[in-house]
């Protein structure tokens, strides 16, 4: 647990003192804000929806920054040696890089709780549709930076890693049109892999536990293949 | 005395690429064990097999008693490492680098302070402890990553060519350094550079294309004067001479350098046997142009056994 603790501090630490971390955070409040601002005026309504959608499409562009230089940049600069060579575990390091990520996720959207706050000031909004929006937030935060993790863990090559896992994400997120094209049951299927479709729920304040599922699913994906891509050497 | 390190019958393979085949040696404690051979010839994925950081493809080694792949983490505990290519974080200070590196090793609060001050004092990083380690010199970084290595006081040091891109200066600080850490540790350190590894090592094994050639021992401290060679214009009589001299245990002639002018190489049971050969020399008519010693021949056996493993 020691060990864990060392990594986890060692890696969050290495990503809030990136200016990386800062420069992300900063066009994700701003294009945020410019959003909420825009659809309250637009609506006059006191909902979250257009403001949870706008933020998943952010996080498909943002993760694959935030994700790209993990395990990336350990392999090339040869500190992966270093660490994978000491007394810890593979899983360890994947964590505590995965909660490190995950941590910056949580701070980038942790403003925009004024967002709600500012509907209750003002207006009556509906509670539930607010709680399950972040709640689909971070498990599609979640589920992005362990895919993103995992693409890192493939590569020494930070842009490569950032490509693949942009292209991947919007591929994931898109197939939910794909589906629409195809005869089922492969229509179907198709459609059951779209975030779009799972993340969809969550915004609009339906909580099922096939959605949850499937984040959670693809939470433990991601890490099962960064730690195998690490143990394969 | 039980080996400290083991390797058995190591195989590895990149894909269809050969790295090392077949490879056995085992190095005991206080042993300073010197894998000697071309680039690429498998030393760095030897090193990597015994960290843990590369899975053989077969065969098995031994790090104080654990197995490097089913007790890897009680192995990993026993081993300080150096890679070669000093892979640092360059964003991090140096007593914060040892202080991370000494908490991944397991060591408590109290313990990582004495470590990471002693550790410091050793290998004088006392001025650089607060600088970030990017702004570091290679020769600076080279010795952080050495600290590192010692933090835990481990059973085994690991060190994958220390002496690459050194200056002179900082090339010797490292060989003492080696030296004195051989007292309380078992050394495998590798190099292509043969000067390097006759100097430190007390043992060394000779690699070429991912085979284990040969393990001979080297004696360090010891008179290098094993071997003498006499050039002489009477070449013969100079051989059937010294083949009565006690002492001396084998004449292997070399390449003629002139008319009638030779080379001979007389090998010594003893160094004593030197003087009884210089005598037997002086007291007789061979046409004697020179007689020098010469160091117990690394060189020689290197070339000896690459040039039969090529042939």
């Amino acid at each position: 647990m020691r060990t864990f603790t060392t990594l986890l501090a060692k890696e969050t630490r290495a990503l809030f003192v990136s200016p990386i971390a800062y420069a992300v955070m900063a066009v994700f409040l701003l294009l945020m804000g410019y959003t909420f601002t825009a659809m309250l005026f637009l609506n006059k309504i006191a909902t979250l929806v257009h403001a949870f959608f706008q933020a998943s499409m952010l996080l498909l562009l943002i993760v694959p920054v935030i994700t790209m230089r993990l395990l990336a940049e350990e392999r090339r600069s040869g500190t992966l040696e270093l660490l994978l060579t000491s007394p810890v575990r593979e899983i360890e390091v994947v964590l505590a890089k995965f909660l490190a990520s995950m941590a910056v996720i949580v701070t980038m959207l942790a403003p925009t709780v004024a967002y709600p706050i500012t509907l209750q000031i003002f207006g009556d909004p509906d509670w539930g549709p607010v709680y399950s929006g972040y709640l689909g937030l971070v498990l599609l935060g979640g589920a992005l930076t362990s895919l993103g993790l995992a693409i890192s863990a493939l590569t020494a090559n930070q842009i490569v890693a950032a490509s693949v896992s942009l292209g991947l994400f919007l591929l994931m997120w898109m197939l939910d049109s794909l589906g629409s094209l195809l005869p089922d049951p492969y229509g179907a299927i198709v459609v059951n892999l779209s975030l779009l479709a799972h993340f969809t729920p969550f915004a609009t304040g339906a909580l099922y536990l096939s959605d949850l599922g499937f984040f959670t699913t693809l939470i433990l994906l991601g890490l099962l293949l960064s730690v195998r891509a690490l143990a394969r050497r | 005395m039980a080996p400290v390190v083991v390797a058995e019958h190591l195989t590895k393979h990149y894909g269809r690429r050969l790295g090392v085949e077949d490879v056995s040696f085992a190095a005991g404690a206080g042993e300073v064990l010197g894998l000697l051979g071309p680039n690429g010839s498998g030393k760095t994925t030897i090193l990597r097999i015994l960290t843990g950081y590369l899975q053989a493809s077969s065969g098995r080694a031994w790090v104080a008693g654990f197995d490097i792949v089913e007790q890897g983490l009680e192995a990993r505990r026993r081993i300080g490492y150096v890679p070669e290519d000093v892979p640092l974080y360059p964003s991090m200070r140096v007593g914060e680098f040892l202080a991370f590196m000494g908490r991944l090793k397991g060591l408590g609060a109290r313990p990582l302070r004495q470590a990471v001050d002693a550790t410091c004092t050793r290998l004088a990083l006392e001025a650089v402890r607060g600088l970030a380690i990017g702004k570091l010199s290679r020769g600076y970084r080279q010795r952080v990553m050495i600290a590192q290595a010692l933090l835990n006081d481990p059973d085994v040091l690991i060190l994958d060519e220390p002496t690459n891109g050194l200056d002179p200066r900082q090339i010797i600080e490292v060989r003492e350094l080696i030296r004195s850490l051989s007292a309380r540790h078992t050394i495998l350190v590798t190099s292509h550079i043969l000067s390097e590894i006759e100097r430190v090592a007390t043992r060394v094994a000779i690699l070429l294309n991912g085979r284990l050639l040969s393990v001979q021992p080297l004696e360090q401290g010891a008179s290098p004067r094993l071997r003498v060679r006499v050039r002489a214009a009477s070449p013969d009589a100079v051989r059937a001479a010294l083949g009565a001299v006690p002492g001396v245990t084998g004449i292997v002639s070399q390449t003629p350098v002139a008319d009638g002018v030779q080379d001979l190489v007389v090998q010594l049971g003893a160094p004593s046997a030197a003087e009884a050969v210089a005598a037997r020399l002086a007291a007789g008519d061979f046409g004697l142009l020179e007689m020098t010693e010469t160091r117990t021949d690394l060189e020689g056996l290197f070339l000896e056994l690459t040039g039969r493993a090529a042939a």
